[in-house]
């Protein structure tokens, strides 16, 4: 059969390991990762958190805000769970789509809780008479996050 | 570690003024449990007797910024929310900020530039003109 512009797909031919090697490959970095853990060899970590809607990169010693309100008074530690991503200099953890809570460890502390500032809704219509003012506060929490931990106990 | 922002919560009020009837009522009933709820904070009433300004509970914080809030014809439930939203406060301008995060080391693993994740013939060589 003539080769054409469209026998072959125009992405270059990609071919896959060996399952075997594959596996054995896969526990030999799973191996070194946990000992790196374990040895505390990492710098900073840094860790992709879902929280309050929002997905935030976050690293130790770093402020978030966020428009709503947390039961939390000031002063309270919290624990953040549903970490997407863990990362630090050598190596990256990815979930999917979370990693496990025995895992990673999160704490954060609420610095404060204040109001926005106020933020003017108007609604006017030319020509019309019709004009409509508010003016809208909304409340805020601050965090601090304290500290990412990671435990060696990959698989 | 949390350290309140808030330093002093000054309250002035007059104890004639008709106005001052919710500051009086706070300061009857409900002073004493606030400042047991907030024991880092220092709470100074101050009635000045006779018609003077109007009653006032001023806030103080740890970075000098002082923050004064009308108290006059309010309820002792109000200045009491009012008092725990200024105590939960710092003493940051209420203005519009631009980033709701606030990081010193954004960067971890290096900041992303056009050269990551190429093939390292390109920062010898650099870009050249392929032949036509």
């Amino acid at each position: 059969v003539a080769k054409t512009s469209l026998t072959s797909p125009p992405w270059p031919e990609v071919k896959l390991p060996d399952p075997v090697e594959e596996t054995k490959y896969h526990a030999e970095v799973v191996r070194k990762v946990n000992g790196l853990i374990s040895t505390g060899e990492y710098g900073r970590l840094f860790a992709v958190v879902h929280f309050a809607s929002k997905q935030w990169k976050i690293t130790s010693e770093d402020l978030i805000m966020m428009d709503n309100v947390l039961e939390a008074q000031c002063g309270d530690r919290i624990r953040m769970e549903k970490v997407l991503l863990v990362g630090a200099d050598d190596f990256t953890l990815i979930g999917r789509p979370l990693l496990g809570k025995d895992l990673v460890r999160v704490e954060a502390t609420v610095i404060e809780k204040t109001e926005s500032w106020p933020k003017v809704n108007m609604h006017f219509w030319k020509r019309h008479n019709v004009q409509r003012k508010k003016i809208i506060v909304n409340p805020q929490t601050v965090l601090r996050i304290n500290t990412i931990e990671i435990y060696p106990c990959l698989s | 570690r949390y350290v309140r922002q808030l330093q002093r919560l000054q309250l002035l009020f007059s104890p004639t003024a008709a106005d001052a009837r919710g500051a009086r009522q706070f300061v009857e009933e409900a002073a004493q449990d606030f400042a047991r709820q907030h024991p880092d904070v220092v709470l100074y009433v101050s009635p000045h007797a006779g018609p003077g300004p109007a009653p006032v509970l001023r806030a103080e914080y740890l970075n000098g910024t002082v923050r004064e809030e009308l108290i006059a014809s309010k309820t002792s439930e109000e200045i009491v929310q009012l008092a725990t939203k200024l105590a939960n406060q710092s003493g940051l301008d209420i203005i519009r900020i631009r980033k709701p995060f606030h990081t010193n080391n954004p960067s971890v693993q290096g900041q992303w530039h056009p050269l990551t994740n190429k093939p390292s013939i390109l920062t010898v060589q650099g870009p050249c003109l392929q032949p036509q």
